[in-house]
């Protein structure tokens, strides 16, 4: 049932000790009596390093010495002075010998009992066995011993004490098979971007952290008759007996650990939960199906807990196709630059200013696949760099192709994420991009969403100050969806306020979207921005915000995305 | 000079004896005189003599222990008894059993010698 790792497996430990190292084990013989000791090194040379010890005092001398070179001691249990109890009792209270096993040597049948009582691991009878028994028994002895003492160093994370995954399963395993008729959560926790706290605060801190919330959940484990264990870095896995409130009750125990130095540490932790977990499913196929559910909201500032259905699953399959055909797609040219008109309202009549380039998925079997379901995905498993690439090149070849076909330059905006901008060369990058493309800086706008700036923001800042320094433009995406505060706003390197289309949508009929919109306008006009406002679909939206002072639109009332010669066509029309 | 010989013809089983050691004959002979200090079966006397049960148990014990190994079998059941009375607390008459033990014990000596 228990499965040993192969690196704890005992024959292949002595193979090692014996062939490769060419070691003998050590046996430490203590006895008062010297035709004793002497017999059983006789008997004991062939095989092993014999140290003898005529008496108690003696005895701890080299135990204590040895402790890590000791494989086992034979120890005479009546001795004068301090006698063999004493000695046994000394060695088992005290943690760094315990792990010596101790066969005694006696001629009582009653002695037999209390030693093994006191922690022995055998006896061996005087008159001696045969030898070869007596070599069998300590042979066996050791074997035993060693394997449980790497079991012990093996099964804990040592910054924890909690259980290793791999030991966790198979405890897991066990308790399955003596409680069968009753239901399991699997649970997985995780605390939420722990690197930047191990970088701010350092690695001391760090682990002092994971030492706490380790002892929290174990506590929490043990409390509900469950067990837990560390998984990673910054990960924990509980088995517990289903309960109702395992959320509220493993956020109430994280809570009661605030730490002096990290304030609120329990609102960086989130909990996947599977709860009543589907045993005809392999064990750590549940704890797979708990990390998913805790996975699903990691970097959401809102959600502590998701608890597993199999719709996760089907995501999950859903989004290893699309990861696993994205290559394919690329080289096939299934992935599309499709165009979103810009225009200019405060003119008496609007006319086209830029566009945005947006990225499509015609799917062989799929279909046309919404970048609202890819780029997610694509940003979780950073593929989107790859893409991302792909969308610079071919927006810079069609504004250079325009260009040269038509006379007329469309500047085009183009995304670029967070991760982008942190790449080091991202700048030379974006400059070939344009050299290769015979386009301007002015021509190629890039768009950087608000939540880019809140985290590193000093670096992020430090690099748009450079593409600014090239002669480029910097829209600053999803405006009003982050948290940037005025004084950060009025520091920031951006040329031009992108409004969220959440506050375009209803603006007619909401009062306060509008108040939003107008305040907006006058921060704007303040830092001397100018403002876009995208999912402009009604006429009556287009209205308000050129009443407002909006400086462009793009939405559906002016145009949907659309392919390249459609664009063109747009274009043409001026 | 002590022979396997000699030891059996006054009731030691050689052979286990030997056994225990390797079936080392001369390393099993080396060992033998040291189960025959004259010293310790002295104070073993003298202990029980004195009534002092404890210490003449733990003497007692020792030398069964050693006897027992070496299987010098006739002074080994003879120590054996002593061990068990002393073990049980008896502090009544020893003196036939010493008697028969130092008699014994003078059998070995003469060969020892």
């Amino acid at each position: 049932m228990f499965v040993t790792p192969n690196f704890v497996r005992i024959d292949i430990m002595n193979e090692f000790l014996k062939d490769v190292i060419k070691l003998k084990r050590r046996i430490l013989v203590v006895d008062d009596e010297e035709i004793n000791r002497r017999m059983l090194s006789k008997i004991l040379s062939s095989e092993y390093e014999v140290l003898t010890a005529e008496n108690g005092d003696r005895a701890i001398e080299i135990i204590t010495g040895e402790r890590e070179l000791l494989s086992l001691i034979l120890l005479d249990l009546y001795m004068p002075g301090k006698d063999g109890y004493e000695v046994l009792k000394l060695i088992r209270e005290t943690p760094r010998l315990k792990k010596i096993p101790v066969i005694v040597l006696t001629s009582d049948g009653s002695a037999e009992v209390q030693s093994l009582k006191l922690g022995a691991a055998d006896f061996i009878p005087k008159p001696y066995d045969l030898p070869d028994v007596i070599l069998a028994r300590i042979e066996k002895t050791i074997q035993l011993y060693e394997a449980i003492n790497i079991v012990k160093a093996t099964q804990f994370d040592p910054l924890t004490g909690l259980y290793n995954k791999e030991y966790f399963m198979e405890y897991a395993l066990v308790m399955d098979q003596f409680y069968r008729e009753r239901e399991m959560d699997a649970v997985a926790v995780n605390i939420n971007r722990f690197h930047i706290l191990n970088e701010i605060h350092g690695r001391i801190i760090g682990d002092r952290i994971l030492r706490m919330i380790g002892r929290a959940l174990k506590e929490y484990a043990e409390e509900h008759d469950g067990i837990a264990c560390r998984y990673d870095a910054d990960g924990y896995f509980l088995y517990l007996p289903h309960g109702e409130d395992v959320y509220s009750g493993l956020s109430e125990k994280i809570k009661s650990i605030e730490d002096g130095i990290i304030k609120n540490i329990h609102n960086r932790i989130r909990y996947g939960i599977y709860p009543r977990s589907d045993r005809k499913c392999d064990i750590h196929r549940r704890f797979d199906c708990a990390l998913l559910a805790c996975n699903s909201i990691k970097g959401d500032y809102k959600r502590e807990v998701s608890y597993y259905d199999s719709s996760m699953l089907e995501f999950e399959a859903y989004s290893e196709r699309l990861a696993a055909d994205m290559d394919q797609g690329l080289s096939e040219g299934r992935f599309k630059v499709y165009y979103q008109p810009k225009y200019f309202i405060q003119s008496e009549e609007p006319y086209l200013s830029s566009a945005e380039a947006l990225i499509r998925w015609d799917h062989p079997e799929l279909g046309m696949i919404s970048p609202g379901q890819f780029i997610p995905i694509f940003e979780g498993n950073g593929m989107i760099r790859k893409l991302d690439r792909f969308v610079w090149r071919e927006a810079a070849r069609q504004i250079g192709e325009w260009k040269r076909l038509h006379g007329k330059s469309l500047p085009v905006s183009v995304n670029v994420s967070r991760i982008d901008l942190m790449e080091t060369g991202f700048t030379d990058e974006i400059r070939s991009i344009m050299d290769e493309a015979g386009i301007t800086p002015e021509e190629f706008l890039l768009e950087v969403t608000e939540s880019a700036y809140t985290e590193d923001s000093d670096r992020i800042i430090e690099v748009v100050k450079n593409l600014r320094s090239l002669g480029m433009r910097i829209e600053m995406d999803d405006f009003g969806t982050g948290y940037s505060s005025l004084n950060m706003l009025s520091s920031l390197p951006i040329d031009v306020l992108k409004l969220d289309m959440g506050f375009i949508r209803n603006i007619e009929n909401n009062e306060k979207n509008l108040k939003m919109v107008e305040l907006v306008m006058n921060i704007a006009s303040y830092l001397n921005l100018k403002v876009v406002a995208e999912g402009v679909e009604t006429k009556e939206q287009y209205k308000l915000l050129k009443k407002t002072g909006v400086h462009l639109v793009q939405g559906y009332y002016f145009s949907r995305p659309v392919p390249a010669d459609e664009m063109e066509k747009i274009l043409l029309k001026g | 000079m002590i022979t396997i010989e000699k030891l059996e013809q006054l009731g030691c089983n050689t052979a286990e004896g030997m056994e225990r050691c390797l079936n080392d004959e001369s390393f099993y002979l080396s060992l033998v005189p040291g189960a025959f200090e004259r010293k310790r079966y002295e104070e073993l006397e003298r202990m029980i003599g004195e009534s002092d049960l404890k210490a003449a148990f733990d003497e007692a014990h020792a030398l069964k222990g050693v006897l027992s190994n070496l299987s010098i079998t006739p002074l080994l059941d003879c120590v054996s008894e002593i061990t068990e009375r002393l073990r049980a607390g008896d502090n009544g008459d020893y003196s036939a059993i010493l008697s028969r033990m130092w008699e014994i014990y003078s059998r070995f000596e003469g060969m020892l010698q």
